[in-house]
């Protein structure tokens, strides 16, 4: 055994090791602080990979996993946000069970499924075997819906339920497609075979037909999994309804591995002669699935859902992205996994305090924001500037990145992600407007929640991480950047 | 092509499906009373039955017109042609003559349309709300009997039922297609023959009767005519369902002893069929009649299932 | 009279359908189950068949862990489940009328089948059309395990029909491939676990009990009025 299968063993270990000791733990703070030693040992550990070995190398065995920078760098941006929705969770869970939002007794369930969580989240990520992805993808979802179902309303096993049936029931046409990939590879080469590092070196060879066949199957699956139109009903409802920091998480990480999947399995048929019909469609899905989100925005009264719709955009932002196919657009596609992940946390998170200060996030019942939680208003404010994609955010970057690349492509492409900008920034912009500019003089009813600084830091740490990164990018990222896309071998 | 010889054969197969239809219905019926706890009447008791009507003096409507008056004799001389067409226990040789599967269901559907016609013509409102839904189911099972037979026709690539019955008998497997076809076909016997999820032969009950609402208005000669017919057209498609799925026993040999064995055979196998058709009654329960395009689907969709993966495969 | 491979296998693949067929008409939530008990059963004979044909354990094996998994726990507990949820029948449909979906379903078949035929062409292995039939057939159940899916209401008649499509795939697999068994497994503990969670939130949601309601609204607006008095003390 090297030091990768010790430290690929370990993460598993140390996962099921500080669920056990949440189950067994009784006070609510030593649950927290479990679940905030997880995600700070899985950057350790990851950080150690990164530094210590030579990538891409594969774990235990050269059948089921495989690390790279890729990999590497969304375990990191990962385990990050869990970190910092474990920080956040702390006084919110506090303050749930406090006006009975959340049972005492879910507590355990909660931090279990939280710590479970990220434990298949960074799995899924050093998944190269497609079958075990596309397990552990499912496992996900199986503990984001207990996630979502944790607090005590009715809507909230109706949205874990959608999410559930939504997902799966794409997830397995994605089945179908890989058993296809399976077969096809059984015929070319003689020994059937899903990983992906193998694919790779195969896929030359493939045939294109199959192979088109076998993405769209696999694409309805990941896409699903992305809230990516026609696909998303699951999307705004499963965030709207479930607690703040699970939203953050579920936003940044777990819809992430929708993309993720479409990602690689992109990298395997632009070896194909299908390449050319699959970047239609992308940039189709990609297109259709950021109008019908702009468009939705621009009436929606629900904070959170405003916020959910935003993700379908960036979703099909992204896909737009990889259907473009240069390396340039790769690499800010990569980038924009970052800069979306922390910036939509911030959003959700920001929108957790304006919940329990309100006890809803509908436009009606917020007021007098800048009186009572003058610090969510900015940071509601700030991550909506990012959101948009205004200068100086990590965001802004990126757009700016692949609407270049997407001149390549076609302008009349360009001419249309701009107008569909237009109308989400407009949404946005609205959405705030309306929300902060809410007044009523007799504020002595509404009672005052305080807001700790557990819940402020991590807003802070994220807002700061975007808007950094907006106007300082650093070498060490790029090189990582570089790399991932160099071992996507897109040229 | 030996014309004495299919001479013989068409008596035979006529008398035969003339004299033994009756004993089903009756079989039936004792098999469901049977699964009641009662007794049951006597197996006899159709015949029995038809030759009381057949005394009996008959009676016409002041409104009725000759439909009245023609419907049993062309509805008993369509049975009668149409059993020349359904080869029960002697296999004549390959002829052009008799078994085309088309003129078959058209002859059927000669005899239900006068029948309608007779529901209607009396002008009693039993008889007009018997022949619309006797129409209307027709119309749902129309398709599926179509594509039975469609996908009897590619099997054995042939119009002609003893073609069919041939080609069976040439297997000596059980025949996928004849397996999943008997399954429709099931269905079909069930609902033409007024069977329970649709029909119910036994009541009078003017809420749910069909068949016996049509033929309300019939009496005397003309009802025998007309029971006569529907038991024959019973034992016909029974008859059709049992030479395809399980064709051995059918002779081709004209001779008193096989024609003997065969005709045991076939009685044995229609008993069995029978007592199937009476248990499937009594575990059923009468659906109403707008849940029954539900039950035709499922018929529909089996009949489709099977042409496409049986037959074009 | 044992019947070829071939033919078992034609009569099998159409009597998986005719049981979607019947899970998509069907009303009444035990029969529903029990249909899906049969449709399971069928899929294991069909692997049992295989394993005859090819003598791969794997097959044995899933066989094996269909009968037990399928046939047996998960229609128990599912029945167990509707016991005390005690709702019997599931008779709202959105989208399509019953008769509407098998009709769509048979073109979706007829669709599938006009896909797949050049795509497994393709294939060197597969020459005979039997394979063709058998991904046909597949793909169909989870296509028709969708429609069950959004034209239902009930929870647990949702996951009857995600049941049956996860059938689909894995008759889909018995005809193309073998997978690793490693994966076979995970994918079926996974797959009880998705269904288990789906049950359980059909609790939730589905149930008539009164007092569930009550223990799941307590979430109104009076309550979350009293409690930031205290927390700003």
């Amino acid at each position: 055994m090297n030091s990768l299968d010790i430290i690929l063993a370990l993460y598993a270990v140390l996962g099921a090791a500080i669920t056990v000791a949440t189950c067994l733990s009784k006070s609510h703070k030593t649950q927290n602080t479990l679940s905030m030693i997880l995600p700070v040992c899985y950057l350790a550990l990851t950080l150690y990979i990164l530094m210590a070995t030579q990538l891409p190398a594969y774990g235990l065995g050269s059948d089921y996993f495989l690390i790279d920078h890729l990999s590497i760098y969304e375990i990191l941006i990962a385990a990050t946000l869990f970190l910092l929705a474990a920080v956040y969770s702390r006084q919110y869970v506090k303050d749930s069970i406090f006006i009975h939002e959340m049972d005492e007794s879910n507590l355990r369930l909660y931090y279990a499924a939280f710590n479970m969580l990220l434990m298949a989240v960074v799995y899924v990520f050093l998944a190269d075997n497609l079958a075990l992805f596309w397990i552990l993808a499912e496992l996900t979802t199986a503990f984001s819906a207990i996630l979502i179902v944790i607090l005590n309303a009715p809507k909230n096993i109706g949205a874990a339920l959608k999410y559930i049936f939504i997902t799966s029931t794409c997830m397995l046409f994605a089945f179908i497609g890989l058993i296809l990939i399976f077969t096809l590879t059984e015929d070319l080469i003689g020994v059937g075979t899903l990983n992906w590092s193998m694919l790779m070196s195969v896929a030359g060879g493939l045939s294109p037909g199959i192979m088109f066949a076998a993405f769209i199957f696999t694409f309805v699956g990941f896409a699903a999994k992305s809230g990516i139109v026609p696909f998303h009903a699951w999307l705004p409802t499963a965030y709207s309804k479930a607690p703040g920091p699970i939203s953050a998480i579920l936003s940044g990480t777990v819809t992430t591995i929708g993309v993720y999947g479409i990602l690689r399995m992109y990298t395997i048929v632009a070896q194909t002669a299908a390449i050319g019909k699959i970047q239609i469609l992308l940039i189709a899905f990609g297109v259709i699935s950021m109008i019908i989100a702009a468009l939705t925005m621009l009436r929606e009264p629900n904070l959170k859902k405003l916020i959910g719709y935003s993700s379908i955009e960036h979703m099909g932002f992204v896909l737009v992205g990889l259907g473009i196919g240069t390396s340039v657009a790769m690499f800010w596609v990569v980038f924009y996994f970052l800069a979306h992940a922390f910036t939509k946390s911030s959003l959700f998170l920001s929108a957790g305090i304006i919940k329990h200060q309100y006890g809803s996030v509908r436009l009606e019942y917020i007021k007098n924001v800048f009186q009572l939680q003058s610090f969510a208003g900015w940071s509601l404010i700030l991550g909506a500037f990012s959101i948009i994609g205004m200068p100086v955010s990590a965001i802004f970057l990126a757009k700016l990145g692949i609407l270049a690349q997407s001149t390549l492509v076609s302008p009349v492409l360009t001419v249309v992600l701009l107008t569909v900008f237009l109308f989400a920034a407009a949404a946005f912009g609205v959405f705030m407007i309306k929300m902060l500019s809410r007044k009523e003089d007799s504020t002595a009813d509404v009672p005052y929640f305080h807001v700790g600084w557990g819940m402020k830091i991590p807003i802070a740490i994220l807002l700061a991480i975007v808007f950094v990164l907006g106007l300082f990018f650093p070498e060490q990222l790029t090189t990582l950047l570089n790399t991932i896309v160099s071992e996507l071998g897109v040229t | 092509m030996n014309i004495a010889l299919l001479l013989a054969y068409g008596i035979i197969n006529t008398l035969f499906v003339l004299l033994v239809s009756p004993l089903f219905i009756s079989l039936i019926k004792k098999v469901k009373a049977y699964a009641q706890g009662r007794r049951g009447p006597s197996l006899l008791q159709t015949y029995r039955n038809l030759a009381k009507l057949l005394k009996k003096e008959t009676v016409y409507s002041q409104n009725s017109s000759w439909i009245m008056r023609a419907t049993p004799i062309i509805n008993l001389a369509a049975l009668l042609v149409a059993s020349l067409f359904v080869p029960l226990i002697y296999l004549p040789e390959p002829t052009d003559l008799v078994g085309n599967i088309i003129l078959f269901l058209y002859l059927l559907a000669l005899a239900k349309f006068f029948m309608a016609l007779a529901g209607l013509d009396a002008g009693s409102s039993f008889g007009g709300m018997g022949s619309s839904r006797e129409m209307a189911i027709s119309a749902l099972i129309e398709p599926i009997i179509m594509l039975v037979f469609a996908s009897l026709a590619f099997a054995y690539k042939t119009v002609s039922i003893p073609d069919m019955f041939r080609g069976a008998l040439a297997n000596n497997v059980f025949d996928p297609v004849a397996v999943l076809v008997a399954v429709s076909l099931f269905i079909v016997i069930v609902v033409e023959s007024s069977r329970v999820p649709v029909d119910n032969p036994e009541t009078h009950l003017e809420l749910t009767m069909i068949h016996e609402a049509m033929i309300l208005e019939q009496s005397g000669k003309n009802l025998a005519m007309m029971e006569l017919s529907s038991a024959m057209k019973q034992l016909l498609l029974m008859g059709v369902l049992l030479n395809i799925l399980v064709p051995w026993g059918l002779t081709t040999d004209f001779s008193p002893v096989s024609l003997a064995v065969a005709l045991a055979v076939f009685l044995l196998k229609a008993v069995i069929l029978a007592v199937v058709i009476g248990l499937f009654e009594s575990c059923a329960a009468k659906s109403r009649f707008f849940r029954l395009p539900g039950l035709f689907a499922i018929a529909l969709f089996l009949a489709v299932v099977t042409l496409i993966i049986e037959v074009f495969a | 009279m044992i019947l070829p491979t071939e033919q078992l296998t034609q009569i099998l693949m159409v009597m998986v359908l005719a049981t979607a067929a019947i899970i998509i008409m069907k009303r009444d939530i035990r029969s529903l189950i029990k249909t899906y008990a049969f449709q399971s059963l069928l899929v294991a004979v069909m692997a049992l068949v295989f394993y005859i044909e090819t003598g791969a354990v794997t097959l044995l094996l899933l066989a094996v862990v269909f009968i037990i998994s399928k046939v047996w726990i998960i229609p128990h507990f599912m029945g167990k489940v509707q016991q005390k949820l005690n709702i019997k029948r599931d008779i709202k449909f959105h989208f399509l009328s019953p008769i509407t979906a098998l009709i769509v379903s048979l073109f979706i078949l007829l669709f599938v089948y006009l896909a797949f035929t050049p795509l497994i062409a393709e294939l060197n292995r597969f020459n005979s059309t039997l394979f063709t039939l058998g991904a046909t057939v597949g793909v169909s159940i989870v296509f028709m395990g969708m429609i069950v899916i959004f034209t239902r209401k009930q929870t647990l008649t949702n996951v009857v029909g995600y049941l049956t499509m996860e059938n689909g795939v894995v008759l889909f697999s018995l005809f193309l491939t073998e997978l690793p068994m490693l994966i076979e497994i995970l994918i079926i503990i996974d797959l009880i676990m998705l269904t288990l969670i789906a049950t359980v939130l059909a609790f939730g949601i589905d149930s008539t009990i009164e007092e569930f309601h009550a223990r799941l609204n307590p979430f109104s607006r009076e309550q979350q009025t009293k409690k930031p008095e205290e927390t700003t003390q």
